[in-house]
């Protein structure tokens, strides 16, 4: 990147605290990423999901942890063991300073500590404080432990998303990858966070929130509520494609080269489309019988949705690559995908066009790293990664003695009684 | 007393329709903006085709429970702004409103005299969030999506499968889902800048861009280690581990075992429970729970590193005795030890049975002028100064025309019944809602 001085980003000036393990952290990232000084509070010797993998060279190591440093772009960090006094009066004097906390620590922790949000406030009544917890802070699974894999099941994710039992006998309700429970309570999180600064903008007041896991999860399974609550219907499990209350024609293909191609035909079946469909497959020279004029009549379509799917649709895209597929049927209109593999996106020019794709610089390891960018172009204010994740208590120095004024003995005290 | 909504005095152009705008707006509205959502029946998408009417109801545009689900707390104008007229009110609209938002494809807005530019014009300060497939900028920008298209091209369905198998993807449109969040997401991040600087801006947001980053670990073992996902034993399914492949992290958590699905009592099509043990004192624990077989005991059991070489028969074992129990027992069972467990969850399971949800309030009903009374997905977060909750249902098309067009924008009596005339309000042709007649007298 060659811009010399880019503007700021929109939350530029707001300071946030984020004590967050694995659950949480993406939270912050948003933040910072999209402009917030985030300063993550990590216990001494760094946050346990350091220890996630995988790691730079499958070296495993706290500061190598490929997962830690795409969940923690753009922010600072210090270490602090809250539960001693001299590290609670510390968070304290930090939390004076700050405009938004982010915490993921099991209900009641904060509070044990004499840290919970009616003490902070007090000397901070601008302060938003966000409690983002598996379940929230009061209810019968309140104290449930939890995982990614655990948050789909009772979510409801699993429940939706698996295998025709033509395709895999007996498949398990299957938990998509990735992590996704803790994005989507991040996701809502977020956005309360943007709320409530938003009313602080005018009210000058801050808040408390409490937001849970498990209901953002529950809140993300698109119509299968709405099917329950206003039909009774309990949806069955597809390969590659949605829930549904019956079976449904199938919408992914295997093509040429043994990768997958999302084709959403069904539903859209009338004489026009058939027309179109006909164009397309015979860039191939596939079309079958698709220019009979028979297709004119719908009835006739109907009766023979089976064939157009299964026969045509699916002998088109096996007779080509499934990115040849994709875009010869996008280019003609058509809402079709390749199903890819993430580093596929690598060589996407669409990608590229938007600047999508950051280098990012470790300093520490004289050298830089290609990172995903943002969801969305800001054409005022940036949203883009301003540093790496940060080391272990990197900014203990530039916070502690700079801006709470500690002398370097007392930093060296605190740190020899590991409350640093 | 009548606490204050967060975003109290702000008011939303709402273009969006489907799903992922619509989604987005949804909840900017349960913190309190204004939504008013421009409609047009002849060319409306997400009202109908309806596949979740009630049996007892006939399908029409006010009749999709779906529809009301995803559009609470929001009003409903009918406009038709592919004409000289129509084109003029909803300008006088933008021109006293905070956000724009819309989800078409990426030229219609400017196609209609509407792209970022000339609502500058009209509101200077104006925060526009465009939420089309690819976004506004790059090559591919015409393309378009749905949920399933754009997570098959953004690299999210293929995470989820089992291995050697095609990939078993979302089984839902989650990109309407989460481009609907992201959506709500840029347009409070705009609104907060601009309270904070006075200027508005326009947020380029496409679903399949936006999908891209979900996948960051992924991404980074591919750029860092030149490790893709394209490899054996992945995806694993819902272990973290693929008995007899590589050991390499599967970006979902530790690598650990027991780390699956299990089937549970009576052994129904949702008779599930997924267990996770991440230490070996949450192993022992679960060893416990089971009453403490002799198999559990086995040293080849005993670490971490066992657990995943004896998987498959750990897994047998395991499900062995989840089988005599039911699903919510042994979740119960489970967590009073300190196990790591929860029941897969039907719509069903979460709407009646989840004592944890109905403890949050998480299905409040509501009355809906066509549909009746019925649960409505309530808000995940407890904001304890400005509550965000559902206070409209979802609006009948062409709701509220008249209290916008007359009460917000000044038109009178005569200028709505003209516009209702010459086809501005309601194609001319079409049969009117009785509640459109009443606003005619």
């Amino acid at each position: 990147m060659t811009d010399a001085a880019p503007p700021p980003g929109p939350l530029t000036g707001l300071r946030i605290l984020e004590l967050a393990d694995e659950t949480g952290q993406f939270c912050g990232k948003l933040l910072g990423d999209l402009g917030a000084d985030v300063v993550k509070i990590e216990p001494p010797g760094g946050e346990h999901c350091r220890q996630i993998g995988p790691f730079l060279d499958d070296i495993p190591h706290p500061e190598r942890s490929l997962s830690f440093w795409y969940y923690n772009t753009s922010k600072r960090g210090i270490t602090l063991d809250l539960g001693t006094v001299d590290g609670g009066e510390l968070f304290r004097r930090v939390a004076a300073t700050a405009d938004v906390i982010v915490e993921t620590f099991r209900p009641g922790f904060l509070a044990s500590l004499g840290l919970d949000y009616q003490t902070l406030s007090e000397q901070n009544p601008r302060l938003i404080l966000c409690a983002l917890t598996p379940f929230g802070q009061t209810g019968p699974w309140r104290d449930y432990l939890s995982s990614d894999l655990l948050h789909m099941a009772a979510g409801g994710e699993m429940a939706s998303s698996g295998y025709d039992t033509a395709d895999v006998p007996n498949a398990p309700p299957i938990a998509p990858g990735g992590g996704n429970a803790w994005h989507m309570g991040c996701h809502f999180a977020y956005m309360a966070i943007m709320a409530a600064l938003v009313h602080r903008t005018v009210s000058g007041q801050g808040q408390y929130i409490d937001a849970s896991i498990h209901e953002a999860c529950a809140l993300t399974t698109e119509s299968a509520i709405a099917n329950y609550v206003y039909r009774g219907e309990t949806l069955l499990r597809q390969t590659g494609r949605h829930h549904a209350p019956a079976p449904t024609p199938r919408t992914q293909f295997r093509a040429k080269d043994g990768a997958y191609v999302t084709a959403l035909v069904a539903g859209r079946l009338n004489p026009r489309y058939i027309g179109e469909l006909a164009d397309l497959l015979d860039t191939n020279g596939m079309a079958g019988d698709l220019r009979d004029p028979k297709y004119q009549d719908p009835a006739f379509i109907t009766a023979n949705t089976s064939h157009i799917i299964d026969d045509l649709v699916a002998g088109f895209i096996a007779s080509l690559p499934a990115e040849e597929v994709y875009h010869a049927a996008q280019e003609r209109g058509f809402t079709w995908g390749a199903v890819r593999a993430p580093e596929a996106l690598i060589d996407d020019p669409h990608l590229h066009d938007r600047g999508f794709w950051k280098e990012v610089e470790h300093p520490e390891l004289d050298r830089s790293f290609v990172y995903p960018g943002e969801a969305a172009i800001y054409n005022g204010s940036p949203w883009r990664i301003s540093r790496r994740a940060p080391l272990i208590g990197e900014h203990n120095v530039e916070i502690f003695r700079g801006e709470l004024g500690l002398s370097a003995g007392e930093l060296c005290v605190l740190a020899e009684s590991r409350v640093i | 007393m009548v606490r204050p909504r967060a975003l109290e005095n702000t008011r939303v152009v709402d273009f969006s329709w489907v799903r992922a705008g619509p989604w987005a707006t949804r909840w900017l509205g349960a913190l309190g903006a204004e939504i008013i959502k421009i409609e047009w029946p002849e060319n409306e998408r997400g009202r109908l085709p309806s596949s979740t009417t009630p049996q007892n109801l006939e399908v029409n545009l006010n009749t999709s429970g779906n529809f009301n689900d995803t559009n609470v707390n929001k009003k409903s104008v009918c406009l038709n702004v592919r004409s000289a007229k129509g084109l003029e009110i909803v300008k006088r609209l933008i021109a006293v409103s905070d956000i724009v938002i819309e989800n078409f494809s990426s030229r219609v807005l400017r196609s209609w005299g509407l792209g970022y530019d000339e609502l500058c014009k009209i509101k200077p300060d104006i925060v526009y969030v465009s939420m089309s497939g690819y976004g506004h900028t790059g090559r591919n920008h015409h393309y378009t999506t749905f949920g399933p298209v754009a997570q098959s091209v953004a690299g999210l369905t293929y995470l989820s499968g089992l291995p050697d198998q095609p990939p078993a993807g979302w089984g839902w449109s989650y990109m309407d889902d989460t481009g609907g969040m992201y959506g709500a997401m840029c347009a409070l991040t705009g609104l907060y800048h601009r309270n904070m600087t006075g200027q508005g801006q326009h947020i380029d947001l496409s679903q399949m861009v936006s999908s891209v980053p979900l996948n960051g670990p992924a991404l980074l073992d591919f750029t860092v280690n030149g490790r893709g996902s394209r490899r054996s034993g992945y995806p694993p399914g819902n272990r973290a581990h693929w008995p007899g492949t590589p050991l390499v992290n599967n970006y979902r958590g530790p690598t650990v075992a027991p780390h699956n699905a299990y089937r549970t009592d009576p052994g129904g099509y949702n008779d599930w429970c997924a267990i996770v043990c991440h230490s070996d004192e949450e192993w022992q624990r679960l060893a416990q729970v089971m009453g403490g077989p002799s198999w559990a005991t086995s040293a080849k059991f005993a670490t971490v590193a066992g657990r995943l070489a004896h998987q498959e028969e750990l897994d047998e074992r395991i499900e062995e005795w989840t089988l005599t129990l039911g699903k919510y027992e042994l979740t119960e069972r489970c967590q009073a030890a300190g196990v790591r467990a929860l029941p897969v969850q039907s719509a069903e399971d979460r709407v009646e049975h989840d004592p944890q949800l109905r403890h949050r309030e998480m299905y409040l009903e509501m009355e809906h002028p066509a549909l009746g009374r019925h649960k409505v997905q309530n808000v995940p977060f407890k904001l304890s100064e400005t509550p965000a909750e559902n206070y409209l249902p979802s609006p009948l098309i062409g709701q509220h025309t008249q209290e916008i067009v007359e009460g917000l924008l000044g038109y009178s009596r005569d200028e709505l019944r003209a516009g209702f005339a010459d086809g501005t309000f309601w194609p001319t042709k079409r049969a009117r809602f009785p509640y459109m007649e009443e606003m005619l007298q």
